[in-house]
């Protein structure tokens, strides 16, 4: 139901806004400005989170401020429910957004993304008491599966198994947050959640009494930042910097200090 | 000759194809009190609710004095002004006192000054009885008591005439009596008014004429002497004698 | 990890949460008031658009309203996140109240009206002085209902950013995994302020009771 919301949304939004796309001087505009309004969803621990401070921050927060003083502007971070973001994006409310956002047609046709700046896995993840062969891939449609709504996890979900009715009808539940998965998980509603591997492996450590089964490219890949349709400005220059970051090995850095804990 | 403060000329009344009443003629003169008698369902009330424009006729004039207010130019918020309503079931504002009931009309709708209007308003509830209960809500009031304060809250717009709508019908037996007494004072000091009810003995004491209304058309009007004991019409004849008869078991009962 | 610390992260979103109450109800109180006096009083037309204006509204989920306003109407008005959640609240609640005080009015007998016309007043001064002080008495205690929920219903305003209690939760749960305690801390305050509320127009239900004889 949510999602068909979203949905009729998102439609809604992409005739009010076909008019009008993004501006060809945004990036002077946010240049001029001297600051860029960033949105993320900080739910999604290590990407995207908040401390203990209350402050965002996460790989992502500190990749795109490091862009931000590499643009010469000042990063202003709005924190919206991941569903929001790409609406937010079209609506130029926000001026790009950041959220371990991985590259999908769909979004493609309403906004624009820069290159990829990381490549992310994708993991299925048991409680390690689960009986019986381990779910893979190839017999996922056996078991419940758990998914964070909106994720590529779920697009590849619901066009593999779901749309050619491999799937029995419940046995998908989408959850508006990851760490809702896995408290299912935990409490035995569903038997494996699809999710993005670095995420998941944090998760797994917190929980406790978990594993992961299957480590590998299914559904995520590149992680991209989405800017407004047609911003060629933005994504040239934000490209350009990414490159520079990945061969200084800042990225790699950052990966370290966020993923390997 | 006696001035006429309410004129009826061939009012009509429907709903639909209903005929509520016809071609009505009616004139009351200043300071007569009619009663109108008749069977239920026969149009009294709603003729009393043409009268000050609750409802809107579909057909005859009526005269305030010398001014048409069913002339479409009438601002019919300044005729009910000067028409006191009293209804069957009081309807009074149940959120205010009944000082404040009495009040409302002058401070609202004659924009009196609140010392002024509380200073009429406690005169007028001395001259139905209820000085001392002023401060108290309708619901803290009887029957008999609300349809006094009723009253009062009529009188207090100093009306040309005052409609009362079988303003006892509502009560208890024993309630009737204080509010008929009410009334009679009123006609006894000269007001104007207009009376729907089924007490008899009212009728025969208090009204100067009686008409008597059937199946949305006057029967017969007189005097009380001649309506109770030299009838022209059959009908009116058995009215009163059925009407009678049921009310004064009723009387005696209570 | 110190909790206390996200706890009180948590409760400080309180504030969004008491603003944005702050403008949906009374927001929706007003427009409820007038739309419903024009549903029960105005003409055919006035019937009709009210009637509309209330069906959909109660219609469509709020969440989409709110998108509406923000994502769309205030391309051209610059509407900040909190003004278009609140405003889309109002007016989302502007139909539940219409109704609630559309039945208080249609409760309170239309003899009322009738003996406020009879003496002279307009059908203005008749709703204002006669129809409204009595209709807004009835009115309290499904009114409390009401802002129970709108009280309840403006977290819908984190989907816009607006960081209010439970998207706190929200935040608080993903990074210290702790969502128990997190949406708990959520819960307890939603129910004090919903309490709260409802005690206060208990307390005002009694102080404009009308009294009468058992």
């Amino acid at each position: 139901m949510k999602r068909l919301i979203y949905l009729a949304v998102v439609l809604v939004l992409v005739f009010a806004l076909a008019a009008c796309s993004a501006s060809s001087d945004h990036l002077a505009a946010i240049k001029k400005a001297g600051k860029m309004v960033v949105g993320t969803s900080a739910d999604y621990p290590p990407f995207e989170f908040v401390d203990e401070a209350g402050n965002t921050t996460g790989f992502d927060v500190d990749l795109m401020n490091e862009i931000g003083k590499r643009l010469g502007v000042k990063v202003e971070w709005v924190d919206m429910p991941f569903d929001s973001l790409i609406a937010a994006v079209q609506g130029g409310k926000i001026d790009l957004s950041i959220a371990a956002f991985n590259y999908d047609e769909e979004r493609d046709k309403t906004v624009d993304f820069t290159d990829a700046y990381y490549t992310s896995e994708d993991a299925l993840v048991i409680m390690e008491s689960l009986a019986g062969d381990p779910p893979t891939p190839e017999n996922l449609e056996q078991f419940i599966i758990g998914v964070q709504s909106g994720t590529t996890q779920d697009a590849w979900l619901t066009d593999n198994l779901e749309a050619t009715g491999k799937l029995k009808a419940g046995s998908l539940q989408r959850y508006e947050r990851v760490d809702q998965a896995f408290m299912d998980l935990q409490a035995g509603r569903v038997q494996v959640i699809m999710s993005d591997y670095v995420p998941a492996k944090a998760l797994v450590d917190k929980f406790g009494g978990m594993k992961i089964v299957y480590q590998g490219v299914l559904s995520t890949g590149p992680m991209n930042i989405v800017i407004p349709d047609g911003d060629k400005h933005l994504q040239t220059e934000v490209n350009k910097i990414i490159k520079d970051l990945q061969d200084e090995g800042f990225i790699d850095a950052l990966a370290v200090k966020y993923f390997s804990e | 000759m006696a001035k006429p403060i309410l004129t009826i000329k061939k009012l009509t009344k429907k709903y639909g194809e209903n005929v509520i009443f016809h071609d009505m003629d009616l004139v009351v003169n200043e300071g007569d009190t009619i009663v109108i008698i008749g069977p239920s369902g026969t149009g009294k009330s709603t003729l009393l609710r043409c009268i000050n424009l609750l409802t809107i006729a579909d057909e005859g004039q009526i005269w305030l004095d010398d001014i048409e207010i069913t002339a479409k130019s009438c601002d019919e918020d300044k005729v009910r002004q000067h028409i006191g309503m009293v209804f069957q079931n009081f309807l009074l504002f149940n959120h205010l006192t009944a000082l404040e009931n009495v009040m409302l009309g002058l401070t609202k709708v004659r924009h009196m000054k609140p010392d002024e209007a509380k200073h009429k308003a406690l005169l007028e509830l001395e001259r139905v009885g209820l000085l001392d209960r002023a401060d108290h809500y309708p619901g803290q009031l009887s029957g008999g008591q609300q349809q006094r304060v009723a009253i009062a809250r009529a009188l207090a717009m100093d009306p040309r005439i005052m409609l009362f709508d079988e303003p006892t019908s509502a009560l208890d037996p024993e309630l009737i009596g204080e509010v008929l007494e009410v009334m009679r004072k009123l006609a006894l000091e000269g007001m104007t008014m207009l009376v729907v009810t089924h007490e008899m003995g009212f009728a025969r004491e208090v009204a100067d004429r009686i008409v008597f209304l059937e199946k949305g058309s006057i029967v017969e009007e007189g005097s009380p002497e001649d309506l109770f004991y030299h009838p022209k019409h059959e009908r009116t004849r058995e009215f009163l004698w059925k009407i009678t008869e049921l009310y004064g078991k009723k009387e005696k009962e209570s | 990890m110190d909790f206390m610390k996200f706890l009180q992260y948590i409760a400080s979103g309180t504030a969004y949460t008491i603003a944005v109450t702050l403008v949906a109800l009374p927001s929706g109180l007003l427009l409820g008031i007038l739309f419903s006096i024009l549903n029960v009083y105005g003409g055919k037309v006035t019937q009709r658009l009210t009637s509309l204006y209330s069906t959909i509204m109660r219609g469509i989920p709020p969440i989409v309203l709110l998108f509406i306003l923000y994502f769309i109407v205030s391309g051209s008005i610059n509407l900040s996140p909190f003004w278009a959640g609140s405003i889309s609240l109002g007016i989302v609640s502007s139909a539940y109240q219409m109704e609630i005080v559309r039945g208080a009015i249609l409760s309170v007998s239309g003899g009322q009206m009738m003996a406020a016309r009879a003496i002279g007043m307009s059908k203005n001064q008749a709703i204002r002085h006669v129809i409204l002080p009595q209709t807004l008495r009835l009115a309290i205690p499904p009114w409390s209902n009401e802002a129970a929920i709108v009280v309840k219903d403006s977290s819908l305003v984190y989907a816009l950013g607006v960081p209010e209690i439970l998207r706190r939760a929200q935040l608080i749960s993903a990074s210290t995994q702790e969502p128990f305690l997190a949406y708990a801390v959520a819960a307890l305050i939603y129910f004090l302020l919903v309490f709260i509320t409802n005690r206060l127009l208990d307390a005002l239900d009694r102080r404009l009771h009308i009294p009468a004889n058992p």
